[in-house]
């Protein structure tokens, strides 16, 4: 299925609408995060010098209660405004001069060096609370929360570090905000390139499987006819020239046999019937290479057994097995003929072998043919030797026919070629 | 509401008057978290204090009830000895009253809450204590 260019498409364009959806989602959190901390410091600054610090009363630095409870009713609910979650005041040794949460009015904390900065700086800064700090015990939100803080004055003249905390479900609603139009429009994207991509890819994959199989058959009748003209050569000079050589080469003998032949004559008649008979046989092996008589399922194995006849006769000791083969279609029959005349004679003309074993097993919808000598092997990443171009001429044929071929070798340790196709 | 208003004022002339010229004021839970005192002005008017928790903050009642309308009280709302509130109000109604309502932060440890209202025509004062 994952083959198919379709698929592939579909596959890969999820993948890669994954991550952008992903890296979307991570650059869109950042920003969303800035903007609601640029929200944030503006909503703390304008909460603390248009509303907190105008409104605080004398005396309320100084822990005065009435201070504190006019404060509170004058401006307490106008600073919750709906993202604020908490507002605290304090003096700059760490006493709350005043929070909503009034039981902590009057309480002592230690403010960590950037609230100091900021109340001597005058700036605006901002970041995660830390929820584990004693100030902090009263805060439910499991979220987190966003604390800002800057610089206020009281009456008196003393510096107060205004501290707004804000709820961090703002900042990724925030985060929702900027990040849903822009996920809106990459899906439309990805749907519109699918909507598209996927009927021009079917389309041309359809093109391309038809040329495929348009090209499939034109090798194999290129094949086929190269196995039938390898035939009609092989039959016209077996049932021609060679039956009129082997004719000749008998009536020379028997010329040659006659009371009345002198010796001379006898002589050349006797050489000239042995010259015809060698001939013959060369000519009878060279038919056999071009398509041996009887090439089937049954007849393979003695067709291989004449191929490793003429390796005996260069010395090489041959071995041949072949199982499982009935059934197994012509075609398929003469592919592997093929392959192993090829390997065997690589084997004799330049590995210098002195075993050759040839074994072809029909197992089950594959057969698979194994031909392996004992000789001094090559190195098959190198190439360039004269059995390389034999090689990749056979790598071709098997893949014409649909098979895979495997040539394990190495200098020294002989060679291996072993095919694999399926039998239907 | 000034039904109530009245016959509460009527209950505490006929009850309340006597035991406020020879008593202080009294504190009490009068229900739920609510804590409850009362007391005489000296003259004819009787005053009542109540304080209870609302949300966070304390929320703090005072009524001054003279029976008769009109009359002119200038009043302070302390919260631990810091004047938290003060105004002005006159009576009015059957009853004869006035009151004022504040909302005090709930500080830490107790609080302690003073009301104190003068009368600018005869000078009689009501003054009351409540802590929660």
């Amino acid at each position: 299925m994952f083959r198919n260019p379709v698929v592939q498409f579909v596959l890969a364009s999820l993948l890669l609408f994954g991550v952008i959806w992903w890296g979307t989602g991570r650059l869109s959190q950042t920003a969303a995060r800035n903007e609601a901390l640029n929200d944030a410091r503006d909503t703390t600054e304008l909460l603390a010098h248009s509303v907190a610090e105008p409104a605080i009363p004398k005396g309320m630095v100084d822990g005065d209660a009435g201070a504190i409870d006019r404060f509170d009713r004058e401006v307490g609910q106008r600073l919750l405004v709906p993202d604020v979650q908490r507002i605290k005041i304090w003096r700059e040794d760490g006493t709350v001069v005043y929070s909503d949460k009034t039981q902590l009015i009057g309480k002592k904390f230690t403010l960590d060096d950037e609230q100091l900065d900021v109340l001597h700086s005058g700036a605006t800064e901002g970041g995660l609370s830390d929820l584990r700090r004693q100030e902090n015990r009263f805060e439910t939100e499991n979220d987190g929360l966003l604390e800002v803080y800057t610089r206020i004055d009281s009456p008196e003249g003393e510096p107060l570090l205004f501290e707004a905390y804000y709820s961090v479900v703002t900042v990724q609603q925030r985060a929702a905000e900027v990040l849903t139009p822009f996920r809106r429009i990459s899906a439309l994207g990805l749907i519109a390139i699918l909507l598209l991509g996927v009927p021009m890819i079917g389309v041309l994959t359809l093109r391309l499987t038809r040329a495929s199989r348009a090209r499939e058959r034109l090798m194999e009748r290129a094949i086929d006819s190269s196995e039938a003209e390898r035939r009609r050569i092989a039959r016209d000079l077996h049932d021609g020239v060679v039956q009129e050589l082997a004719g000749t080469a008998f009536a020379l003998s028997g010329a040659a046999r006659e009371s009345g032949t002198s010796p001379e004559l006898r002589s050349v008649l006797t050489r000239s019937s042995e010259a015809l008979r060698r001939t013959l046989r060369q000519l009878r092996s060279l038919l056999v290479e071009i398509h041996p008589p009887g090439l089937n399922a049954g007849g393979l194995g003695a067709a291989l057994e004449d191929l490793t006849a003429q390796a005996a006769g260069a010395g090489v000791t041959p071995t041949v097995s072949v199982t499982g083969m009935d059934g197994t279609p012509d075609h398929v029959v003469a592919l592997v003929w093929r392959v192993a005349q090829e390997a065997i004679r690589n084997a004799v003309r330049h590995a210098g072998a002195t075993t050759v074993r040839v074994e072809v097993l029909g197992d089950g919808p594959q057969v698979s043919l194994t031909v392996q000598d004992d000789g001094v092997g090559f190195d098959p990443a190198a190439g360039g030797r004269q059995d390389s171009y034999g090689l990749r001429g056979l790598q071709s044929l098997v893949e014409d026919g649909g098979g895979r071929l495997q040539v394990q070798s190495a200098p020294g340790v002989g060679t291996t070629v072993r095919m694999v196709v399926e039998r239907g | 509401m000034k039904t109530r208003t009245a016959l509460a004022a009527l209950t505490l002339s006929v009850v309340a008057l006597p035991l406020a010229a020879v008593a202080p004021a009294s504190a009490s839970h009068g229900g739920g978290d609510a804590v409850r005192t009362h007391g005489g002005c000296g003259g004819p008017a009787v005053w009542k204090l109540k304080a209870k928790p609302d949300d966070g903050r304390i929320q703090v009642e005072a009524e001054v009830d003279s029976n008769r309308a009109g009359q002119v009280w200038d009043w302070t709302l302390k919260h631990n000895g810091s004047v938290s509130a003060k105004g002005s109000n006159t009576t009015r109604g059957a009853s004869g009253s006035f009151s004022v309502e504040r909302r005090m932060a709930d500080l830490a440890g107790t609080d302690h809450f003073t009301f104190r209202a003068q009368r600018r025509a005869s000078g009689d004062v009501c003054r009351g204590t409540i802590s929660l």
